[in-house]
């Protein structure tokens, strides 16, 4: 098993996919975070907290998910004006490690069906690959981006937000406790180690039970609140936590993406003929 | 008799106290509350259907305006240096508070969408600022390949880059007038110069120029005023006690406006102006009954001589205001606030002076006493009743002459009202070969333009705006648009469908056209939302595909520019229609026009129900339908000649210049009923139309004269204003006080006398 998390949206996998973590070493957690809080050691900079927060954002990444995935999404967009664009999209992943592939056929709108889009995300930060297949064209092509920082689909989410980030990229640091909707949670600030990146921080929300991550606010260069990730249902999918429904506001824009999952199954052993340029053409 | 004057003194010192205290009261809430109000939405009805639409398009589409700072160099912008100071500004820009960071453009921040045989190219223009000749070379070659950019951020000659950086004009202060100036400035070099043009920079300079401009004039104004009152009434406390009362009057205007929480806005700065006029009129009525009677009575005491004057001009004068005062508040059948408010405070106003004239003055009097001035013999005094008698009597002989002066007024004035147009342009109000304009034109010779006019296409069915064929029309509604000279250039989502379609099929120049089929169309939209930033296609497009923003860039905001678009574009209105797409319009410059054209309206049928009002006023005051409709000669005149002025200079009706017509209003109405109810009573004693004219003209008449004189003169200052609305005010305000005058002396009297307003019923025969 990777430890690479392959839920359903792959949104915000690392923190969001939940995984089982060994008893022990949230045991560990809790009791360092327990003492902490008793003892009234929680200050900016302590560096007891930078460890406990350290910890808790590993133990999110590493959670095992699956190799691969199947299944279907529904996103949803709403605007200002609270307008609501929906597609449906069927959509498969594959994670060898070194390369994330995904490829996704869209169901409806009618008038974009059979269009299918293909993305190969490489673990050593190449950038990404990426393919576009137009049934009215009836040609593929590449597709290729400078920006990390694009939004995937006109959503709120960008690719980045998708894709795992690596906890050593980010200072952490446990800055105290909350309950949200009945859920214990640790809330855990992150800061980029790197200057410019499109964040200056991001607060997660991780719940203390399962060390999943339940909420996170993401804050613009400026510092600014700009965008709040929330995970609105989660379940247990072949033996593996998965997010099921999923919703990012972005605060500044007043627009907000919803992914739906359903249908999905992990580990069905997906081959990598599925993910070519002919499968695009040729649809599910 | 001893104690009688005591009492009458304590009266006069009770009446000083109260309007003192009241003076203070309003003063200190002014001082509380007042707030001006700069942001010229404010100004607009909001409840008016086109602004309602514009709003809500301007929300539905992120429809801004959008300061513009231009860097020009002279040998090119492809650069290291250049491009280093586009991106810093850029950057700096996006980091500002005033501005959204996903609305600045630039050639730093742009997305150049490239396609070939095997795919699709999203990325920057430049990430890292090149140096290479060659890829230089690369940077300007990717430039002129891509429609979006090319002429639209960076000039055809390629000397010149835009930034634009979409801005609520709410955040437009004077700092930060300032802030942006000096921060832009500060990237100037010997090879570069910078420019910043803008409708928030046009709209924020003139907020902010014309009040400056007034504050340093108004004294001047007041000064020249207090000087020539005083030359005419030849008395410190009456020119002195005037002028107070008149300064009140604009105190306690505005204090009320403090204590309903109206905030002053900028046409309330013509309630002093209309105060001025009618208040220095008052005065003057009431200190020359009063030096009649000084002069025919010498040894009369104080209290014989207010109760005499008071007697002779409570009547026109109550008459006079109340007109006067319906005249405003008929204002508030515009459907524009500001002039509403403009309305009725004007008539408070009006009251208040009314009230004063009635117990300040004669407090004053009371008090202080008054010298009469010396009746002057000899040629040397022009205001020598006889020659005001001298030229009634020249006048009456000559009637034909007159009438036919009159007629050939009337007829030009109705040849200029045809050429009369409205100007909602805030850049007209600048000097020709001020910074500002210089800026803009400049701009505007390298870009499509700085002004915009959105038009938005709205169908009942979803996904309409997926039909090659709507997206054919409104292609052919751009370039037809863009035939104007004043059109640059336009923006719509057919723009994008042909950049994709061209992008997607090798970046051929032949595939520059509107995709095929609307499945092809609606994945092209699809990919664009996937690679490019979803954000732009929000700007012209919402979710259902079924409303639509199409911008139409303008070399000028003036009404002339945008109704000639409008024009063209109206043109498609029923080709459009025959699918159910409707179409409306929006942003700041149509809703400008719409502004004027309703302030406009409201100032004409305010003028009409004036009209009707005075007629039928003046009938029942004076039991005389005649009497009515000659009374209404001086208004219609004044305002008929200043509106056929204005479009003979080619004076465009703007919210000031139409306001202005309200002198006719104020002033036409005060001078026919002082006229009018003078000469009654002198006919009445008289007998003979002759000799009551006569005396009408030196009494009603000289006092006509005095306070045309004065305003005129007052106002006249304002031609050496810097800024241009201000002086065609001065000049305005002395032309309309100079047609009411002449409108009553001349062809009013006339006509009262020529159609025996009153005379019939005496019969002239008791005199001989």
């Amino acid at each position: 098993m990777k430890t690479n998390n392959l839920n359903a949206g792959n949104t915000n996998c690392k923190d969001a996919g939940l995984a089982y973590a060994e008893p022990g070493v949230i045991n560990k957690i809790f009791l360092l975070a327990t003492l902490m809080f008793s003892l009234g050691l929680l200050s900016s900079q302590n560096a007891l907290a930078q460890r406990i927060g350290q910890e808790i954002m590993e133990k999110v990444y590493h959670n095992p998910s699956g190799d691969d995935m199947q299944g279907d999404l529904t996103m949803t967009l709403i605007n200002r004006q609270g307008e609501r664009r929906v597609r449906e999209l069927r959509q498969y992943i594959k994670d060898d490690g070194e390369v994330e592939k995904r490829i996704m056929f869209f169901l409806s709108p009618a008038d974009v069906k059979g269009t299918s889009f293909m993305n190969w995300s490489y673990t050593d930060g190449s950038d990404d690959d990426q393919w576009i297949y137009l049934p009215a064209l009836k040609r593929i092509r590449r597709i290729s981006s400078d920006g990390k920082s694009d939004y995937f689909m006109g959503s709120d989410f960008t690719y980045d937000d998708l894709g795992e980030r690596h906890p050593d990229e980010d200072n952490h640091e446990l800055t105290g406790e909350e309950t949200i909707d009945g859920r214990e949670c640790w809330v855990v600030e992150s800061t980029p180690k790197e200057s410019d990146y499109m964040y200056s921080k991001t607060v997660t929300w991780v719940m203390k039970d399962n060390l999943l991550g339940l909420k996170r606010e993401f804050y613009d260069e400026r510092g600014r609140h700009l965008k709040t990730l929330q995970i609105k249902d989660y379940d247990q999918i072949d033996g593996f936590w998965t997010i099921l429904e999923t919703e990012m506001k972005n605060v500044q824009r007043e627009h907000t993406t919803n992914m739906k999952f359903t249908n999905i199954s992990i580990n069905q052993g997906l081959a990598d003929r599925m993910f070519t340029e002919r499968s695009m053409m040729q649809g599910i | 008799m001893q104690n009688d004057k005591k009492k009458l003194k304590g009266l006069a010192w009770l009446t000083m106290l109260s309007v003192l205290i009241l003076s203070i009261w309003f003063l200190s809430t002014m001082i509380k509350n007042a707030r001006m109000e700069t942001n010229l939405d404010e100004y607009m009805p909001s409840e008016h259907p086109a602004f309602i639409y514009s709003n809500q398009a301007e929300k539905w589409f992120n429809i801004r305006d959008g300061i513009l700072i231009a860097i020009e160099n002279r040998s090119g912008i492809y650069n290291p240096r250049t491009l280093e100071k586009i991106r810093d500004i850029t950057d700096a820009l996006e980091d500002m508070e005033e501005f959204d960071a996903n609305d600045v453009m630039s050639l730093w921040s742009a997305d150049n969408i490239t396609g070939d045989e095997w795919g699709l190219d999203v990325r920057s223009f430049y990430t890292r600022i090149p140096t290479a000749p060659g890829r230089l070379e690369e940077l300007r070659l990717d430039v002129r390949d891509n429609d979006m950019v090319y002429r639209r951020l960076v000039s055809e000659d390629e000397t010149v880059a835009l930034i634009v950086a979409g801005m609520d004009s709410k955040y437009f202060t004077q700092e930060f007038y300032r802030e942006i100036m000096d921060f832009a400035h500060s990237f100037e070099s010997e090879d570069e110069v910078i420019y910043v043009a803008g409708r928030p920079i046009v709209e924020g300079t003139m907020a902010l120029l014309g009040p400056a401009d007034m504050k340093k004039m108004v004294p001047l104004v007041l000064v020249v005023i207090a000087v020539v009152l005083f030359l005419l009434l030849r008395s410190y406390r009456a020119a002195g006690a005037t002028l107070l009362s008149v300064f009140i009057s604009s105190i306690w205007a505005f204090g009320l406006m403090s204590v309903f929480n109206v905030p002053v806005y900028s046409v309330s700065t013509m309630i002093p102006v209309m105060l001025i006029a009618i208040g220095v009129a008052y005065g003057i009525y009431f200190y020359n009954h009063l030096n009649r009677y000084y002069l025919k009575n010498p040894d009369t005491s104080r209290y014989e001589a207010i109760r005499y004057t008071l007697g002779i001009l409570w009547k026109p004068l109550a008459m006079a205001a109340f007109t006067t005062m319906i005249g405003f508040i008929s204002l508030l059948t515009s459907q524009v606030y500001p002039i509403k408010y403009f309305g009725v405070f004007t008539a408070f106003g009006i009251f208040s002076a009314f009230v004063l004239a009635l117990v300040f003055l004669p407090a004053a009097v009371m008090l202080f006493g008054y010298k009469p001035r010396e009746k002057r013999s000899g040629t040397g005094d022009f205001l020598n009743d006889s020659i005001l008698n001298v030229v009634a009597d020249n006048l009456l002989k000559n009637r034909v002459w007159v009438y036919s002066v009159v007629a050939v007024v009337v007829l030009v004035s109705l040849f200029g009202l045809q050429r009369l147009w409205i100007n909602s342009s805030f850049l007209d109000n600048f000097e020709k070969d001020s910074d500002i304009v210089q800026t803009d034109a400049f701009v505007n010779s390298k870009f499509g333009g700085t002004s915009a006019l959105n038009v938005i296409l709205e169908s009942e069915s979803a996904d309409a705006f997926k039909q090659p064929e709507y997206l054919h029309l409104m292609d052919t509604m751009q370039k037809e648009t863009e035939k104007l000279a004043e059109v640059g250039n336009s923006f719509s989502l057919a723009d994008y469908l042909k950049r994709m379609n061209k992008v997607m099929n090798e970046d051929r120049d032949e595939y520059y056209t509107i995709p095929s089929g609307s499945d092809m169309v609606a994945q092209y939209l699809l990919l664009y939302e996937m690679s490019g930033d979803p954000e732009n296609l929000l700007k012209v497009v919402n979710y259902d595909y079924n409303r639509t923003n199409v911008t139409f860039q303008l070399k000028g905001d003036d009404s002339k520019t945008i109704n000639e678009a409008l024009s063209v574009i109206k043109g498609f209105e029923d080709q459009f229609a025959e699918h159910g797409i409707e179409i409306n319009y929006a942003g700041s410059g149509y809703k400008a026009l719409v502004f004027t054209s309703l302030i406009l309206e409201g100032q004409i049928l305010s003028i009409g129900i004036t009209l009707i009002l005075v007629l039928i006023l003046l009938s029942l005051m004076f039991r005389s339908i005649k009497a009515g409709l000659i009374g209404a000669v001086p208004i219609s005149i004044t305002a008929l000649i200043s509106f056929g002025v204005m479009g003979l200079l080619n004076i465009p009706l703007s919210t000031t210049t139409a306001l202005l017509s309200s002198i006719a209003i104020g002033i036409g109405i005060d001078y026919a009923i002082h006229f009018i109810q003078n000469y009654r009573m002198n006919i009445s004693k008289s007998g003979s139309r002759q000799d009551a004219l006569h005396v009408t003209m030196g009494q009603t008449g000289k006092a006509i004269l005095f306070n045309a004189v004065v305003v005129i003169a007052g106002f006249l200052v304002l031609l050496f204003s810097v800024f241009p609305p201000n002086r065609t005010l001065g000049a305005l305000v002395s032309m309309n006080m100079f047609t009411s005058l002449l409108g009553t002396l001349t062809i009013m009297m006339i006509l009262i006398y020529t159609f025996r307003v009153f005379a019939n019923r005496q019969g002239e025969t008791v005199k001989k």
